[in-house]
């Protein structure tokens, strides 16, 4: 969250993705930026025990909201 | 020392008491236990401790904003139930923590680490600290406060509390306080500070990412390989192993019964850290049977023993507890490093 919020301020486009159990942590680093609501992809948690191909099928899942927030003008 | 002989307090004054420890809850300055309340006055009695700049920055985590000052360092060891005396401790303790690897990022960690605080030398005995029975037990006051003002300092100056940026999955108890002494007395070997250089009049504080104490038994053998075997075995639990890009390390906190008969028998402090790095790891069929292969050479033989830790270096060992029973204690940690810093004590 933190690195996806720094890339914005410096003007390049960011979309930060997490697993869903780390919401609280995300929404609290949002504010803590300054930047309440800054939205974010939340895949389904877990993944670190993934197969590769497990792995592939959530990014594909998540893809289309990673470009819409790339394509948003800004989280602000 | 300032300590002196206390009246016991008006029925009126522990009512008070009580109120000002009830308003420090609602402010959510707690670990969940009642803290005492940082009034101006006695953070200033422990600024008078220190020759610092009550505003200067002693540890922050920039990517919180978030910064401790020497104040706030101050106002949290109030907070702790330390002594105004046991201000400079802490306050070493702090800079030492900062100087870890990872101190910007691995207090939010789900791995739920801890850290493990070791004093050395003269302050010891000066403030109090226990390093025999014991010895991460309650019901020492150095001990538990100044093991206290690290989580405190964490909890309030960096705002890394449960459920919003501590995102540890379980934690330990070992996160209220983990301070410890080391038993120079009984030990056999030279004292930790000594060992880094130090002299041994100098007082030191030793900080070490930890996940918590794991007993280890061995009273039925007097033998070095028996005792150091059975800790090796401890270190090298499959649960505690991942493949660390930091390396993982141990610290091995001996009980003076063991290292006795362990130094009686001839042995160096040194020649018992490379035993145990020789032996702190697991044969690669068993990594494979534990689904642990993650870096591991898929051509290596079953039988072959991976090493868990890259250099003797990274196995800490201290000497502490009470010489009654062949007892030790492992502390696994998957960051090695460890920092030592003296304890400027001002002479009076």
């Amino acid at each position: 969250m933190a690195d996806g919020i720094l890339f914005e301020e410096r003007g390049i486009p960011a979309a930060a993705v997490i697993t869903d159990a780390f919401r609280r942590t995300a929404d609290a680093m949002a504010r803590a930026q300054g930047l309440e609501g800054y939205p974010y992809v939340a895949i389904p948690h877990p993944i670190s025990s993934l197969s590769p191909e497990e792995l592939r099928a959530r990014a594909e899942q998540a893809l289309p909201e990673v470009v819409r927030l790339l394509q948003e003008e800004g989280a602000r | 020392m300032s300590r002196g002989l206390r009246t016991e307090p008006t029925r009126e004054a522990a009512r008070e008491a009580r109120e000002a420890i009830e308003y420090c809850y609602e402010q959510g300055w707690t670990d969940g236990l009642p803290v005492v309340p940082p009034a101006e006055e006695f953070v200033e009695e422990f600024l008078e401790q220190v020759d610092r700049d009550p505003e200067e920055v002693v540890f922050d985590q920039p990517h919180l904003g978030r910064k401790c000052t020497v104040r706030l360092a101050a106002a949290n060891a109030v907070m702790a139930g330390c002594r105004p005396e046991h201000f400079p401790v802490v306050l070493a303790m702090l800079e030492a923590v900062r100087d870890l690897p990872v101190s910007r990022g691995l207090f939010q960690s789900t791995t739920g680490q801890a850290v493990l605080v070791v004093v050395n030398g003269p302050v010891r005995q000066v403030l109090g600290f226990n390093s025999t029975d014991n010895v991460f037990s309650p019901g020492n006051r150095s001990n538990a406060t100044v093991g206290r003002a690290l989580r405190l300092v964490v909890m309030n100056a960096f705002g890394i509390r449960p459920h919003a940026f501590d995102q540890s999955t379980q934690g330990t108890p070992a996160k209220y306080s983990f301070c410890i002494a080391e038993n120079e007395e009984e030990s056999p070997w030279e004292p930790l500070h000594v060992e880094r250089g130090f002299a041994g009049q100098e007082s030191t504080v030793t900080v070490a990412w930890a996940r918590g104490t794991m007993p280890v038994e061995q009273r039925d053998s007097k033998h070095p390989e028996h005792i150091l075997l059975n800790i090796a075995d401890s270190m090298s639990y499959g649960g505690g192993y991942f493949p660390s890009p930091r390396g993982h390390g141990s610290i091995v906190v001996m009980g003076p019964e063991h290292a006795q008969l362990i130094a009686q028998a001839g042995w160096s402090k040194q020649q018992v850290r490379e035993f145990l790095w020789e032996h702190f790891g697991r044969r690669a069929g068993e990594l494979r049977r534990l689904a642990k292969e993650g870096g591991l050479d898929p051509q290596l033989p079953d039988e072959a023993f991976v090493r868990f830790a890259h250099a003797p270096e990274a196995i800490t060992l201290i000497v502490a507890g009470a010489r009654n029973a062949g007892v030790s204690t492992v502390c696994p940690t998957f960051v090695w490093q460890t920092v030592t810093r003296r304890i400027p004590i001002r002479r009076t």
